[in-house]
C-alpha cells in the first residue's frame, strides 16, 4: 500500500511549522508499512489532484497570499475544489483553511474570492486571536496554537471540525472550530498540529486510505511521546 | 525635576532589586518612564549612540561594537542583559546618568528590539544603526515578517542623522536602504557557505514577487540574491568578508575588505553566521570613527555574550551555552552542535514565556534530523523547559529514540544532570530557560553575574 501526499503552495504557504503535519503523515504510515510520497505543488505548477489521496495546505503570510490569487484564478482554484468533491482527503490549516471558503473580506472592506471548496466566508479584523487552545472533535480533543486575524462564519454546507473547549476557534464567538466537508478537514491550529494529536492524524490517513484501498487498517503505534505533549498541553490549558 | 526623580527611583529600584539577588532591569526603566516618559530621549541627547537592531545577533554584534570602541579608547556604557525594549534601556541610560541628569559614559552600544526600534529611535538619535537580519521569529509577538521590516523602516526614518549599515545579503534588510546613498554603509560575504541552503522565510522577492536566483549561498535567505523579474540585487558590499580560509569550533581566519582595503582577520568566535556579526561591528565602529586596522585587530579578542556560545567548565563536562529563538538561528546551533564530534551530549530547554515566543512551532521548521544522520555526533539527549514534552516529540520525529530522551525539570536538577555528564554538552535554551540555567552554572563556576 501508498499514499500519494501533494503538499500544495510549499513555496508560500509555509509559516511556522507547516512542514511538522506533512513529516508526520509520512512517518505514520512509514512506521506501519505503509509506502508514502510527497509531491510538491508550488505557484505556477499545476497536477491532477485526484490521482494524489491526501492534499495539504499551510497557513501564509498577508504579502504572500496576494500572489496566490493570481494562481488560483488560472484554474488550479477550481482543480482543488473538484479534488475535495471528488474524495481526495485534505488538511487545511490556517490561511490555506480560510482560502477554501468562499471569500476573504479585508477588515478594510476590499473583497477577495477563494476557492470555494467550503461553505464559509472569512471577515478580517484588527484584533488578532492568539494562543495555545483546544477543541472537542469526534477523535477525541485537540490541541494547538492559534493566530489569526480572521472570522470564520460556516454555511450550512460544512459542520465544524470541533467545539471550542478554551480559545477562539472560528470567530471567537460561536464556540465552533473548522470545517469538515466529505474528506476536508480545516482548522485553524496553525503550524503542526498533527504532532501532538496522533487520532487527528490518522483519521486523515484513514480517510485516504478508504477511498484509495477501500479498508482502512491502522496498527497502533507508541504514542507515547505523542499522548504526553498532548496531555501537558491540555493540562495547561484546563488546568485539569 | 521629574529626570530627576526618575533617575532616583530607578537607581534605588534597581539596587533594591539587586540586594534580592535579582537582576531586574525592566521594573525600575517602567517607573523611570512612567515619571518621565522622555527619560530616553534626554538622557541620551550628549552620548554618541549606535543602535543595533534585527531577528538574529543583536547582542554578539553589540558585544563587538562595545570591545571594539574599547579598545580604541573610546568608553561605551552597553544594555549588556539583553534586556532591549524601551523600559530596559531607560533603565541602563538611568544608571549610567548623574542624579542630575548628566552622563557618566558619553558613548553608548544599545540592542534594541525590533518592534521597540521604531519608538526608540523617535527618542534617540543614534550615530550609526546596525540592523543584523530579519528572519520569522516570535510570529505571535512581532506578527508577521513585512511588519518587523515596516517598524524598522519607520525608525531608520526617524534617526536621521545615523549611518545605516545594512546586511547585504539578505534581500529583507537591503530593502530599507533608504535615498541616501551616502549613509547607507552594507556589509557582507563574498564567499559561498551554504549548499541547499533553505530560503523558505524570504523566497520571492519583497518588490515584485518573483523568485529570486542565488549566485551562492552563506545560510538560510543569505547570499547573492538577484531578482530575474526586476533586477532588484544584492549590493556590493563596504565591508565583506572575502575570503574564508578557516571555519573551527574555536573561531575562523577570513580575508576581510573594508572600502577597497584588504586584511586578514581572525574571529574568535566560531560558525559562519559569526562572520555576519563581525562584519556588521566593523561596519559600525569604523562608521563612528574607528580605524579599520584597530576594528580588525578586536575581532581577534571577542568574548562571546551571555549565553551566546558561553562556556563553562562543570566537573567533567566542557560546555557551550547556544541561546536559540527562532528556526534560522536554531539551525545554525545545529550545525555547530553536529560539528562538536561523536559523544556530544545535547541538552533542549523549550520554554514558551513571552519572550521566548508563546507559539513553540518553530521547533518543527528547524532540522534537527541533521542530528540523527549518519556523524550527526550526538550522544545523548536532555530536554527540559515548560515545553519539554514538545521537544522530545520533535526529536522523535527527527530520528531520536523517544524512550532515550531524558526530560528532567527544575534549573538545580538540569544544573546535575549537566555536571554529572562527561565530555562536551552543548546546551541550547529559549530566552527565558536560559536566565536561571545561565545564572545556576555561572554559579556554580564563579563567574559574575551580568549586572556586576
Amino acid at each position: 500500500m501508498e499514499l500519494k501526499i501533494c503538499h500544495i503552495y510549499p513555496d508560500v504557504l509555509n509559516l511556522y511549522g507547516d512542514r511538522g503535519n506533512v513529516l508526520t503523515m509520512k512517518k505514520r504510515l512509514e512506521w506501519r508499512g505503509i509506502g508514502c510520497t510527497v509531491a510538491e505543488l508550488p505557484l505556477g505548477e499545476r497536477a491532477a489532484l485526484s490521482g494524489f489521496d491526501i492534499c495539504f495546505i499551510g497557513g501564509g503570510q498577508d504579502f504572500e497570499q496576494g500572489l496566490l490569487l493570481d494562481d488560483l484564478r488560472s484554474g488550479k482554484g477550481g482543480e482543488i475544489k473538484a479534488a475535495a468533491e471528488d474524495g481526495v482527503a485534505f488538511l487545511c490549516v490556517c490561511g490555506g483553511y480560510q482560502l477554501m471558503g468562499h471569500s476573504y473580506e479585508t477588515h478594510t472592506g476590499e473583497r477577495f474570492a477563494f476557492i470555494g471548496a467550503l461553505d464559509m466566508e472569512t471577515v478580517g479584523a484588527r484584533e488578532r486571536m492568539i494562543g495555545n487552545f483546544a477543541f472537542e472533535t469526534e477523535f477525541g480533543a485537540v490541541v494547538g496554537f492559534e493566530n489569526h486575524s480572521g472570522r470564520t462564519r460556516l454555511g450550512g454546507g460544512v459542520k465544524p471540525l470541533g467545539r471550542v473547549i478554551r480559545g477562539y476557534g472560528n470567530n471567537g464567538e460561536d464556540g465552533t472550530e473548522g470545517a469538515r466537508y466529505k474528506n476536508v478537514f480545516g482548522t485553524y491550529s496553525h503550524g503542526p498540529v498533527l504532532p501532538k494529536n496522533p487520532d487527528f492524524c490518522d483519521a486523515i490517513l484513514a480517510a485516504a486510505l478508504e477511498r484509495r484501498y477501500g479498508r482502512a487498517e491502522l496498527a497502533p503505534l507508541d504514542d507515547f511521546s505523542e499522548r504526553e505533549a498532548h496531555e501537558s498541553v491540555l493540562r495547561s490549558l484546563t488546568g485539569a | 525635576m521629574r529626570l530627576f526623580l526618575a533617575i532616583l527611583l530607578c537607581k534605588l529600584s534597581r539596587w533594591a532589586l539587586r540586594l534580592l539577588g535579582r537582576g531586574g532591569t525592566a521594573l525600575p526603566g517602567k517607573l523611570a518612564l512612567r515619571l518621565c516618559p522622555d527619560a530616553v530621549a534626554r538622557l541620551s541627547r550628549d552620548i554618541r549612540c549606535v543602535i543595533v537592531t534585527g531577528t538574529n545577533g543583536k547582542t554578539t554584534t553589540c558585544r563587538i561594537i562595545e570591545q571594539t570602541l574599547r579598545a580604541a579608547g573610546y568608553d561605551p556604557m552597553a544594555n549588556r542583559s539583553g534586556s532591549n525594549l524601551e523600559r530596559g534601556i531607560a533603565a541602563d541610560l538611568c544608571a549610567n546618568a548623574s542624579l542630575t541628569g548628566k552622563p557618566r559614559r558619553r558613548c553608548a552600544v544599545i540592542e534594541c528590539d525590533e518592534a521597540a526600534f521604531k519608538h526608540v529611535c523617535g527618542e534617540i538619535q543614534p550615530e550609526a544603526v546596525v540592523v543584523t537580519n530579519v528572519f520569522r521569529d516570535q510570529l505571535d509577538r512581532y506578527g508577521e515578517v513585512t511588519h518587523t521590516l515596516e517598524s524598522i523602516r519607520i525608525g531608520l526614518e526617524r534617526a536621521k542623522r545615523a549611518t545605516v549599515c545594512l546586511n547585504a545579503d539578505d534581500s529583507l534588510v537591503a530593502s530599507l536602504a533608504p535615498d541616501a546613498p551616502d549613509r547607507v554603509r552594507f556589509y557582507g560575504i563574498d564567499v559561498n557557505l551554504g549548499e541547499g541552503a533553505d530560503v523558505s522565510d524570504a523566497p520571492r522577492c519583497i518588490v515584485c514577487g518573483a523568485e529570486y536566483e542565488y549566485a551562492y549561498h552563506t545560510y538560510a535567505h543569505l547570499g547573492g540574491f538577484r531578482c530575474p523579474k526586476c533586477g532588484y540585487s544584492r549590493t556590493e558590499p563596504d565591508v565583506a568578508v572575502v575570503g574564508v580560509d578557516a571555519l573551527t569550533t574555536d573561531g575562523s581566519v577570513v580575508e576581510l575588505r573594508i572600502d577597497g582595503e584588504i586584511y586578514p582577520a581572525a574571529v574568535s568566535l566560531p560558525a559562519a553566521y559569526n562572520l555576519y556579526n563581525a562584519a556588521a561591528a566593523v561596519a559600525a565602529a569604523t562608521a563612528l570613527g574607528v580605524s579599520a586596522e584597530s576594528a580588525v585587530k578586536s575581532l581577534a579578542q571577542i568574548e562571546s555574550g551571555f549565553g551566546r556560545m558561553e562556556r563553562f567548565e562543570l566537573g567533567g563536562a566542557k560546555v557551550t551555552m547556544v541561546l536559540v529563538k527562532n528556526p534560522a538561528g536554531c539551525d545554525r546551533a545545529i550545525e555547530y552542535l553536529a560539528s562538536m564530534g561523536e559523544g556530544t551530549t545535547a541538552v533542549f530547554c523549550l520554554n514558551d514565556g513571552t519572550a521566548d515566543g508563546t507559539d513553540v512551532s518553530w521547533i518543527w521548521d528547524a532540522g534537527f534530523e541533521r542530528l540523527f544522520a549518519p556523524g550527526g555526533g550526538v550522544k545523548s539527549i536532555i530536554v527540559s523547559g515548560t515545553r519539554a514534552e514538545d521537544m522530545r516529540l520533535r526529536l522523535k520525529y527527527a530520528g531520536a529514540d523517544e524512550h532515550a530522551v531524558r526530560i528532567v525539570r527544575g534549573v538545580g536538577e538540569l544544573a546535575d544532570a549537566i555536571a554529572a555528564t562527561e565530555g562536551r554538552v552543548c546546551v541550547m535554551p529559549t530566552y527565558t530557560a536560559m536566565l536561571p540555567l545561565r545564572a545556576e552554572l555561572a554559579g556554580r563556576v564563579g563567574r559574575k553575574e551580568f549586572w556586576k
